[in-house]
């Protein structure tokens, strides 16, 4: 009985286990920036003592929470202080979402609308005065730069000139793309499908994809990105039936789908949990266990200097893409110290967030300058506008740098059966 | 996953370990779940501060050869050479210090007293002796509302011992701010908000305009310089008289330095660090461990040559206690209980020795772990999961940490 008691008195995000150390504090980036911000351990588990009692404690503060989970990966007890933080706000929290917080938040509605404009959308969306009104009206803030919206859809792309080609490989998975590979960024994708099929895999899209929902969580709608998920859990037990594993090349996508879900949205997704990963931990696993082979070019040089990602950082997925990385012959790699980079998502789009998120992030920007790499490598998409856009250098994703290193022809070769 | 060797464990004596072998060019990794203690560090490290009676300790070296078998430096081959070789390694990383390991020097506590220590970090008031303090008048400068500096302990504790205190405090703006959030006001916080604003020049002047002539000793808390020393030096070079920091309350920006630089350079070296797993299971095979696998890397094992285990006593849960035993809950080595009967395990007056302190795991004269009463060839452990000694009676963690992780190193790279 007193072992029982003992070993089952675990609560909710392990809020009991907090020792009121305070070393989350130390690695929170918003507490460091902003003296209106009460911290993880005052937001989190102090906090979460109060509101129990009554939901009249709850502290609209809460939402410069970043969601970036870094008090997490250094908190020595194990307590889910980013989970307590976000799974209050969805349950305290009062308020309705704004326009702006709507538009950024619907990242694949708003593609959607931009995609077939996106000749107009571009450089309209880059225009002084338009910036103006965004900055003004909508108080998206006037530094930024909107992503590129491509012109044509991965979806579409995929289509028109790969879909045909997957059924003559032996082995397959499914391909969660994500808002960013499909509208601003169907490149990665391509890369992907490259890569995949080099190495003998026949790569499908799911059959409804949604967006995760990260930035629907994140600006107050868990009730639409909860309908997402479960569109996107429908979608992706069809493709397990199948045999496949889906995989995707964003960390945020696949911390959103395997965890968040679960821990903040109540979306059941244990029996799916396990066959969602990233593409690069999926090609390191098999490489390990000798199932591939990768060939390189031997004209390939670059210097790569890798950036943990704050949900990559969480998963502890890190070492599969650094790993990754270093089996490239021609790779110098330098490993830059982990650091939020302050844009997280919509968060550093918002004007009132826009100096904070500078803040954040100069560390990491004055860390890139001054190891001068060739590129950045990441495995999150909105890491990488706000790289590019805080220090010129150019942001690849891990996929995207193994696409570009690979001898196609070679390693073709080397995985026929 | 392949490495030379995996370390599991993030603390003093996991990193020293890490930066030893990768100095060796090993190719090492280490796993850490969460932050270590080093967060609670005071800016000095000890190496052997009091014996079992409570008693100031003069000379460590010396004083070492006297205790008892257990405890882990009776399995080290050179005591006083690990030590000249371990403030050579912090100095490499980046961390000044000053004292050395034949005559202890003595380091304020954040409550006003004294305590033995070995090493100090650059910059932190240190005394030689405490029968004669070195200051007769000395201007206690706080931040204005920081509250984890207790100015009135620190005055008392150094008025008994007959220096003349004036407390005094100074703001600027941008720190009066950080009041808003009167939780957030913490040392690692302030520095933050100190060197992203550049304001370190204001804060010299102000301290300088309220201090005036006449005092020997300026006293600051230790709450500037968390990537680096830098910024520390900077002001005490602005300051007109004689200045120096003492710790504060946790967190504390000293240590928090010393565990940035010490990862940085394990980090620079090609170590890979894996922050925010935990080790959760070791794959053995006869006496050899093969591989561990970890929480978040699943379906990967991570496999190596050697293995230390890092992981720290009761508090950084490397020891886990329930009703009625004692455990090593990563891999489940050999913990020994020093022959303590359950009702022994715990003094009823906390501030009495408590013998479970003592206990830890198990290891053979090379600092092997012992599994089932075997010794696995591969598995060694390093610091104050090591079982013999109460660190917190001794004053020994950061010598134990350290200079068995140096002797880890050795037994490994031979
Ligand atoms: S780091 Fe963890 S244990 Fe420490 S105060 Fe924060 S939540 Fe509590
Ligand atoms: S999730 Fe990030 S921003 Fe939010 S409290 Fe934790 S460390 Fe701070």
């Amino acid at each position: 009985m007193a072992t029982e008691t003992q070993t089952q008195n675990v609560s909710v995000n392990n809020f009991e286990q907090c020792l009121k150390c305070s070393i989350c504090t130390v690695y929170c980036p918003v507490s460091a920036v902003t003296p209106e911000y009460p911290g993880p351990k005052q937001a989190g588990p102090d906090a979460e003592r109060y509101r129990m009692k009554n939901k009249a404690f709850f502290d609209d503060a809460l939402k410069m929470c970043l969601n970036c989970k870094r008090c997490e990966v250094a908190c020595p007890n194990d307590v889910h202080i980013g989970d307590i933080i976000q799974a209050a706000r969805i349950k305290y929290n009062t308020h309705r979402p704004k326009l702006r917080d709507m538009m950024l938040a619907n990242t694949d509605f708003v593609g959607t609308m931009a995609s077939p404009f996106a000749a107009i959308a571009n450089p309209i969306l880059k225009l002084k005065p338009m910036k103006a009104v965004l900055h003004g009206v909508m108080a998206i803030d006037k530094h930024r730069t909107f992503p590129d919206y491509s012109s044509r859809k991965f979806e579409s792309w995929f289509k028109k000139n790969a879909a045909a080609l997957q059924d003559k490989f032996n082995k397959h998975v499914s391909y969660f793309h994500g808002c960013y590979v499909n509208y601003n960024y169907p490149q990665l994708g391509v890369d992907f499908v490259n890569v995949m099929n080099a190495v003998g895999y026949g790569v499908h899209l799911l059959e409804k994809e949604k967006c995760c929902g990260v930035a629907l969580i994140a600006n107050g709608m868990p009730k639409q990105a909860k309908r997402q998920g479960e569109v996107n859990m429908t979608s992706m037990r069809k493709a397990i039936a199948q045999g496949h594993q889906v995989l995707t090349t964003s960390s945020t996508c696949t911390f959103t789908m395997r965890d968040e879900y679960d821990h903040l949205l109540g979306i059941d997704n244990h029996d799916v949990r396990d066959s969602i990963s990233l593409a690069t931990r999926f090609l390191y696993q098999l490489i390990e266990k000798g199932e591939i082979k990768l060939a390189f070019r031997e004209d390939f040089k670059k210097r790569v200097a890798y950036h943990s990602a704050c949900h990559m950082e969480r998963m502890g997925w890190v070492p599969y893409s650094t790993r990754l990385l270093r089996m490239i012959p021609g790779i110098d790699f330098v490993m830059l110290e982990s650091q939020c980079c302050g844009i997280s998502g919509t968060y550093g789009f918002k004007k009132e967030n826009y100096e904070r998120s500078q803040a954040i992030g100069k560390g990491l920007f004055d860390q890139i300058k001054e190891v001068n790499p060739d590129c950045v490598a990441t495995d999150c998409e909105t890491c990488k506008w706000q790289i590019e856009m805080s220090t010129g250098t150019p942001v690849m994703n891990p996929i995207s740098i193994i696409a570009e290193a690979l001898d196609v022809e070679k390693t073709r070769e080397l995985n026929k059966q | 996953m392949r490495f030379d060797v995996i370390i599991i464990g993030g603390g003093l004596s996991g990193l020293t370990a890490g930066i030893a072998l990768a100095e060796a060019g090993k190719d090492v990794a280490l796993v850490s779940a969460g932050q270590s203690t080093l967060h609670f560090g005071s800016g000095s490290l000890d190496l052997l501060g009091c014996d079992d009676k409570g008693n100031d300790i003069y000379k460590p070296i010396d004083a070492i050869a006297t205790l008892g078998e257990k405890h882990p430096y009776n399995k080290l081959e050179d005591v006083s050479g690990l030590a000249g070789v371990a403030k050579q390694l912090l100095e490499r990383a980046g961390i000044a210090t000053t004292g050395d390991a034949n005559v202890n020097h003595w380091r304020i506590t954040p409550i006003g007293g004294l305590m033995p220590t070995w090493l100090s970090m650059e910059g932190m008031a240190i005394v030689q002796d405490p029968d004669q303090m070195p200051w007769k008048r000395v201007a206690l400068v706080n931040i204005a509302n920081y509250l984890d500096f207790p100015t009135k302990f620190l005055a008392a504790g150094l008025r008994e011992r007959g220096v003349q205190v004036d407390v005094k405090a100074v703001t600027v703006p941008q720190l009066a701010q950080l009041r808003k959030s009167p939780t957030e006001m913490r040392s690692t916080n302030i520095a933050k908000v100190i060197e992203s604003n550049d304001i370190i020049n204001d804060i010299a002047d102000k301290i300088n305009s309220i201090t005036g002539e006449g005092y020997d000793m300026v006293l600051l808390p230790a709450v500037l310089g968390v990537a680096s020393s830098e910024n520390s030096k900077k002001l005490l070079s602005l300051i007109k008289m004689p200045a120096s920091y003492v710790a504060t309350l946790p967190p504390s920006v000293t240590g928090v330095r010393l565990q940035t630089q010490l990862r940085k350079r394990f980090n620079s070296l090609g170590g890979s660090f894996f922050p925010g797993d935990q080790v959760i299971e070791g794959v053995f095979e006869n006496n050899v461990l093969k591989g561990v696998k970890t929480a978040k890397l699943d379906g990967t094992t991570l496999e190596a040559d050697n293995f230390i285990l890092a992981t720290g006593s009761f508090m950084s849960r490397g020891l886990k206690a329930d009703y009625d035993h004692i455990y090593e809950p990563a891999l489940g080595v050999d913990v020994d209980d020093m022959g303590l009967d359950r009702k022994t395990w715990a003094k009823i007056d906390v501030n009495e020795a408590q013998p479970y302190m003592e206990m830890g795991v198990k290891t053979d004269e090379k600092l092997r772990c012992l599994r089932n009463g075997t010794a696995i060839n591969n598995l060694y452990a390093v610091g104050s999961i090591l079982s013999g000694h109460n660190s917190i009676k001794l004053l020994d963690a950061a010598g134990v940490d350290m200079l068995t992780a140096l002797q880890v190193a050795n037994n490994i790279i031979k």
